[in-house]
């Protein structure tokens, strides 16, 4: 018994400060944990992992929660990916890329547990929920032993399974601002069998903001082909001011293929991947457009 | 070590235990419970044999520690049946032939349990996404998505008469 996954000791943190306590104690000894479907199948020297010796809980911190202010909507770092998914807030045009891709992750199984933190926090380069937070704009609040922190999601990626959060520090709260009504927004992943448990070989997210045809802004993000999901900013470029028609669009899905750096692995090459990702680009934005206004 | 005390309710039953910080789910259930009707196969989430009801959702029983629970209300397949007949869902895998070798049944019946509880007319196509973290490497998966739609049919039928 408890061959599979090993911890010395499991700490259940009755506030905030609490669980702030112990990870500034046991700091590099320490791994937050709620859903724990990314935590439970780590395998101590398969996964270039140390034996975590403490785990501490913040499933019970009320962190688990769904709310719209008067300037932006915030998402408890703890709430689970179907309750995004089932949540009326992300039905509409502008952030209907949250439940796209919401809908899109794991399974409906996994996704009973799996929270937005986790999936931010884990920081694999083909997390879901990242790139629809990208094209919002995401802050994202953190508890940290001095106060609150805020970090825009655009310099919250430092590398493949590494973030801006330090040791000591929990995220709390995603907050994304509210966006003019004429903005759209889209999610779309490619995956070996859509239906499977199985991670993107390319997943994208794409917000345009528009009047009429008249682009105002727009945003692209992407999934699985580089270590970080990011911006392409230069396929954004070439959409901004600009009237979108079908030729335009193909240019700056062509343009993000360009900046997108993918790698060879067992799901794909790394030229498949580029290809796809013009393809995803130009659907999503397709999606966006037809989401604006909505 | 330090080790975790927990009461959680299996089966409409309270149990009060003290865990290993790392013991997951499953491993309680089955080594200290011996309710070894939940299976274990791939212990890493891909492969759902050890799906469970946890507070009326299907979960996967390898991905939480047990320490997680405390409070929580869990049902498993041997917990699924009332009085002295099976359960729809499984007279229904039965006389649609939906198991042939039966490891990957019980948390098949468990995912589709849930489903059913929330949306009691599921389609195929609902029930084809609600199992798809369910492998099954002899049956397929015609004949048990064909069994649940049977088994909510045959529910409803129940609760109508």
């Amino acid at each position: 018994m408890g061959v599979y996954f090993q911890v010395e000791e499991y700490h259940r943190p009755q506030d905030l400060a609490e669980a702030v306590d112990l990870l500034s104690i046991f700091e590099n000894s320490a791994r937050v944990i709620a859903g724990g479907t990314d935590v439970l199948p780590l395998r101590p020297g398969v996964n270039k992992i140390d034996i975590i010796h403490h785990l501490v809980d913040i499933s019970k911190l009320g962190l688990d929660y769904l709310k719209k202010e008067s300037d932006h909507l915030r998402i408890g770092a703890a709430t689970t990916v179907n309750n995004i998914g089932a949540s009326p807030l992300f039905l509409s045009g502008p952030y209907g890329a949250m439940s796209d891709a919401a809908d899109a992750h794991s399974t409906a199984t996994i996704r009973n547990r799996a929270t937005v933190g986790g999936n931010l926090c884990n920081a694999s380069p083909c997390a879901d929920l990242a790139l629809p937070l990208l094209v919002l704009d995401a802050i994202l609040v953190a508890a940290a032993p001095r106060g609150k922190r805020h970090i825009p999601i655009e310099s919250f990626y430092k590398g493949a399974n590494y973030t801006a959060l330090n040791k000591e520090e929990v995220l709390l709260e995603i907050r994304i601002p509210l966006c003019s009504e004429k903005t759209g927004s889209s999610f779309l992943k490619l995956r070996r069998h859509q239906t499977a448990i199985d991670m993107a070989v390319v997943n994208v997210a794409t917000a345009l903001t528009c009047q009429k045809k008249h682009c105002k802004a727009a945003r692209i993000a992407l999934g699985s082909v580089g270590p970080i999901p990011f911006r392409a900013k230069t396929a954004e470029s070439v959409l901004a001011g600009s009237i979108l028609d079908e030729e335009i669009i193909q240019k700056a899905a062509a343009t993000a293929a360009e900046e997108a750096k993918p790698i060879d692995d067992v799901r794909a090459t790394s030229a498949y991947r580029k290809k796809m990702v013009a393809v995803l680009v130009r659907r999503s934005l397709e999606n966006s457009l037809r989401r604006c206004g909505q | 070590m330090k080790m975790v005390n927990i009461k959680i309710q299996v089966n409409g039953n309270w149990y009060e235990l003290s865990v290993n910080p790392g013991d997951r789910l499953v491993d309680v259930l089955r080594d200290q419970l011996g309710l070894t009707g939940t299976k274990e196969g791939c212990g890493a989430g891909e492969c759902g044999a050890c799906t469970v009801n946890l507070d009326s959702k299907a979960v996967l029983s390898c991905l939480i520690l047990a320490a997680q629970t405390d409070g929580c209300t869990i049902l498993t397949i041997e917990g699924l049946q009332r009085g002295p007949e099976l359960h729809p869902l499984q007279k229904a895998f039965v006389s649609e032939s939906a198991l042939q070798c039966g490891y990957c049944t019980p948390g098949m019946i468990m995912a589709a349990n849930a489903l059913i509880n929330t949306e009691p007319e599921p389609n195929e196509a609902t029930i084809r996404k609600n199992i798809a973290n369910n492998l099954c490497r002899c049956t397929g998966y015609d004949r048990p998505v064909k069994a649940v739609l049977k088994a909510a049919k045959d529910m409803k039928e129940n609760l109508d008469a």
